[in-house]
């Protein structure tokens, strides 16, 4: 595990699961969807993240301390999730510790939820989720699921991470991206997300609270939105818009 | 002796980079450390970006909770004041936070246009809680 980050259980977390990351990026897609998995399906928190080289910075919920990032489980899944954005220089040693931590657990699959942003995204009648994966065979399950799949481009971000080093241990990974605005928080595309997710696992939640509750999500996000906004500068996460010049 | 110079002028400009990155970084800290609402006048300030072409300015801002008749963009010099109802008050504890109490009642914010801009030429729209306000560059 990375030397400087821990992940500490507070209760057994299971084995074989599917292991999820929702973390702020884009439109908080990840987060707004996590949270909302975490709700509909009374997941409850098993592990969190600890490392002396993050902020000193804890959640209050109901008068009791809890790590920004913390781990829930149940229905047979795994979910890291943060309520703050990842610094760009703990990206890898955070990731790798949770992929880690994830490989222990012999987790079956890996899932990052996030976003890509697309311009007038306020025009957009339907979003469509796009999936990348970490080998050409998990990418067939999201192909024959009947997700798009992103042929070309960059990613940039904890996913980037999840995919790289899945690649390079050979175990499955998946990261489902939701058409979405770039600085604004968007839990219509959460909802869309959480439709991909469905088709490629057996995570089903109903996703009308999402939206009907969508205008106040997007209000109670807006700070987490704003912080996610500088990281995500300071990882140039607009690299993403860039023509790929791909060497094959 | 000639390289060493261009070496060490290129230096020089590396480090007035740094310096002024480190600047923009120190005064985004500085300014967002501070809420985004506001007591004494219920007001909370939206989310918003400015985009620049080589036609036009186009500012959004995000107004959740609001109505489009109650919008209001308006031109002051070379900034927009921006304002909008929200559908319903909020109060604080709403919002996750309990250690204040007060109500938010309405969006404000100023944004500055950096470039000039015809402002009698603004274009208004508002989708989904969305601003959008497009100003066509002076040329």
């Amino acid at each position: 595990m990375s030397e400087n980050v821990r992940i500490v259980e507070k209760e057994k977390a299971p084995s074989g699961a599917t292991l999820i990351f929702g973390f702020p990026d884009v439109g908080l897609v990840g987060l707004i969807a996590a949270s909302h998995l975490v709700d509909q399906l009374g997941l409850t928190e098993v592990a969190y993240v600890d490392s002396p080289l993050l902020p000193p910075l804890i959640v209050l919920h109901e008068g009791l301390p809890h790590s920004a990032m913390r781990i829930f489980a149940g229905h047979d899944i795994v979910l890291a999730v943060s309520e703050v954005p990842i610094p760009t220089d703990m990206i890898y040693p955070i990731m790798d510790a949770l992929i880690e931590w994830g490989r222990s657990k012999n987790v079956k699959m890996m899932i990052s939820l996030s976003g890509i942003p697309i311009q007038d995204r306020q025009d957009a009648v339907e979003l469509k989720a796009f999936a990348a994966a970490s080998s050409p065979e998990t990418l067939k399950v999201a192909k024959d699921s009947g997700i798009e799949v992103l042929m070309e481009g960059y990613m940039v971000g904890p996913q980037a991470v999840v995919l790289q080093r899945a690649s390079k241990y050979g175990s499955p990974a998946l990261t489902l991206l939701a058409q979405c605005f770039y600085n604004y928080p968007d839990p219509e595309a959460a909802a869309e997300v959480l439709k991909s997710l469905a088709k490629v696992t057996a995570v089903k939640v109903n996703v009308a609270k999402l939206l009907e509750k969508g205008e106040e999500i997007r209000l109670r996000a807006r700070d987490v939105m704003k912080r996610t906004q500088q990281e995500m500068s300071r990882m140039k996460k607009g690299q993403e818009y860039d023509i790929p010049m791909y060497v094959s | 002796m000639l390289e060493k110079k261009k070496r060490r002028s290129f230096d020089f400009i590396d480090a007035y980079f740094e310096d002024f990155e480190r600047w923009v970084e120190r005064m985004d800290e500085m300014f967002t450390q501070k809420p985004c609402w506001n007591l004494r006048n219920c007001t909370m300030e939206p989310l918003r970006e400015i985009n620049m072409t080589a036609t036009e300015v186009i500012v959004t801002a995000d107004l959740p909770l609001t109505e489009e008749s109650t919008v209001q963009v308006r031109p002051i010099d070379n900034s927009l004041e921006i304002s909008a109802k929200m559908r319903r008050k909020l109060r604080l504890h709403e919002l996750g936070i309990s250690q204040y109490q007060g109500e938010i009642e309405k969006f404000r914010c100023h944004v500055h246009i950096p470039v000039p801009v015809n402002m009698d030429k603004m274009g208004i729209k508002y989708k989904k809680g969305i601003l959008e306000v497009h100003l066509p560059r002076k040329r």
